[in-house]
């Protein structure tokens, strides 16, 4: 080994798509390769020209400091952003290797294959039982008993269910801040997505909710392509397996999150993570 | 350093664990410069005062360890923050082991100096010298977190082992020579020894102020020069040479 510096120039930008290569995490196929991804609110440009790879059964997450982008680049990848005016997005979203953002797509198909789960807990004012019900019948005829298999099913992969069982009928307002969370994501994997989405998930958590829920990002990914955006440094640390800091709508760097929260390459990151921040 | 933290306690915190350490090395250099003068000088006071003045180190050590695992509690460090408090650890225990070292050539000297002179006696402190200034040289680079310097001390043991080498084959002959010699020579021997020990200490924190530095492990091999656990001694080859 030579003792020259480890970190070297900053690599030409086609190699930020793809984390370091010396990867020691196995490889698994790239889920959602987000290519070129420039989003404008009105004239203002949120995300410049943003490239990386989401890969399945793994976790990436995405920090920065507010308004870099993070949670922008997230509603991108299933046109949520679309529900609002003057907001466009440019480049390409290929998942499989299809463009969801092209013209023409079936939203509601993008949006069941992609599921997304907020920082606030939004369970709809109806039964348990019934917030999961609601997505699955937006595309789905299913028998009773095959559709409440699929909400049990739904709830255990939630880690909910052995709280919820003998309520399934009461309302899902009812539940605790992290049972509302965790409703939200059994609601989100009930129609049986590919690719997860979670904007701040454990934010309005308290600790051990906190850490349910980053248990049960552990327990999905071996289901599922997750993406989360998180505040918590030490959250991302623990959770994911990539992770990507963006600075002005900008992606600085990607790479393993060993990597980016022990040698991270950019300064700018290093700043970050160890709070030198502005 | 690097730029200020936004939470400014943060920055006093690691501050003082950096104090705590440059303390402790400074310590270091007059605990050995002090024995190798004890021993030049057959001064057996000064020798008690060294071995006395281990406790200090110890205390530090435990001091640096407190720091550590505060901030390593309160503030979970990353990066450079966490290799800091990481080489912080690892380089107060080189520093106490040093320390130690230094007090075990102070205490050997006091019971040197109840024998006569004899000659090896001076060859002693040349060694004494070159380690303390390979202590001195590893301080420096820690404060200025330089790691080329560190590097130069990592590269400088390899002198160091070659003089133990060296002084090890001088004392057999001196015990051959004569067994009046066994008794003085044998304290002089563990000293050498003790000296070249410190060398690789210094080497040691060359090494994780590299890995500080640089955030990755240095992993080339170090160029030794101690060749006496090689060195086969029988009393007709000793005499025949």
């Amino acid at each position: 080994m030579s003792l020259s510096l480890a970190t070297s120039n900053p690599p030409p930008p086609e190699m930020a798509m793809q984390p370091g290569a010396n990867a020691s995490v196995t490889p698994f196929p790239v889920k959602c390769q987000i290519k070129n991804v420039s989003f404008y609110y009105g004239k203002f440009h949120a995300l410049k020209n943003v490239s990386l790879s989401l890969h399945d059964r793994r976790v990436t997450a995405f920090i920065g400091p507010s308004g870099c982008g993070k949670s922008t680049l997230l509603r991108i990848l299933n046109r949520i952003y679309e529900l609002y005016p003057n907001q466009t997005a440019t480049g390409e979203v290929l998942v499989d290797g299809q463009n969801i953002l092209a013209p023409g797509l079936d939203l509601n198909l993008v949006r069941a294959k992609i599921g997304m789960v907020f920082q606030k807990p939004t369970p709809f004012p109806m039964s348990i039982h019934d917030n999961i019900a609601f997505g699955i019948r937006l595309y789905e005829r299913l028998p009773k008993s095959e559709l409440d298999d699929r909400i049990e099913h739904a709830l255990r992969r939630a880690a909910l269910w052995d709280e919820v069982k003998d309520k399934l009928r009461q309302s899902g307002l009812g539940l605790s801040g992290g049972q509302q969370q965790r409703l939200c994501i059994a609601r989100a994997i009930a129609v049986q997505p590919e690719i997860l989405l979670l904007d701040e998930p454990a934010s309005a958590l308290d600790p051990i909710s906190t850490q349910r829920i980053e248990e049960l990002i552990a327990e999905l990914k071996s289901d599922y392509c997750i993406a989360i955006v998180t505040h918590n440094m030490q959250q991302a640390a623990r959770s994911s397996d990539y992770t990507a800091f963006m600075y002005l709508g900008e992606l600085v760097e990607f790479d393993e999150t060993e990597k980016i929260f022990t040698t991270p390459r950019e300064k700018r990151t290093e700043d970050y993570i160890t709070g030198r921040f502005g | 350093m690097a730029a200020e933290h936004i939470i400014k306690s943060y920055d006093e915190e690691l501050g003082r664990l950096n104090k705590t350490i440059v303390e402790m090395g400074g310590l270091a250099e007059s605990q050995l410069a002090a024995a190798i003068d004890a021993v030049s000088k057959r001064d057996s006071e000064l020798a008690a005062q060294v071995v006395e003045g281990d406790a200090k180190v110890d205390e530090l050590e435990r001091e640096t360890d407190n720091l550590a695992v505060r901030i390593l509690a309160l503030r979970q460090p990353m990066a450079r923050d966490l290799r800091e408090i990481f080489a912080a650890l690892k380089i107060s225990s080189d520093l106490e082991r040093i320390c130690d070292y230094a007090a075990n050539v102070a205490k050997r000297s006091i019971a040197l100096a109840q024998t006569p002179p004899i000659q090896p006696v001076y060859a002693l402190p040349r060694m004494g010298t070159l380690a303390l200034q390979l202590v001195k040289d590893v301080i420096d680079a820690y404060v200025e977190r330089d790691a080329e310097k560190a590097m130069a001390v990592w590269r400088g043991d390899e002198e160091l082992d070659e003089m133990y080498s060296s002084l090890f084959r001088e004392f057999l002959t001196y015990m051959m020579e004569d067994p009046r010699n066994i008794g003085p020579c044998t304290h002089l021997l563990f000293m050498a020894k003790n000296i070249e020990r410190i060398g690789d200490h210094a080497t040691n924190i060359a090494e994780n102020l590299y890995y500080l530095v640089h955030g990755t492990p240095l992993t080339e091999i170090r160029p030794k020069g101690d060749k006496s656990s090689l060195e086969v001694v029988a009393p007709d080859r000793a005499a025949a040479r």
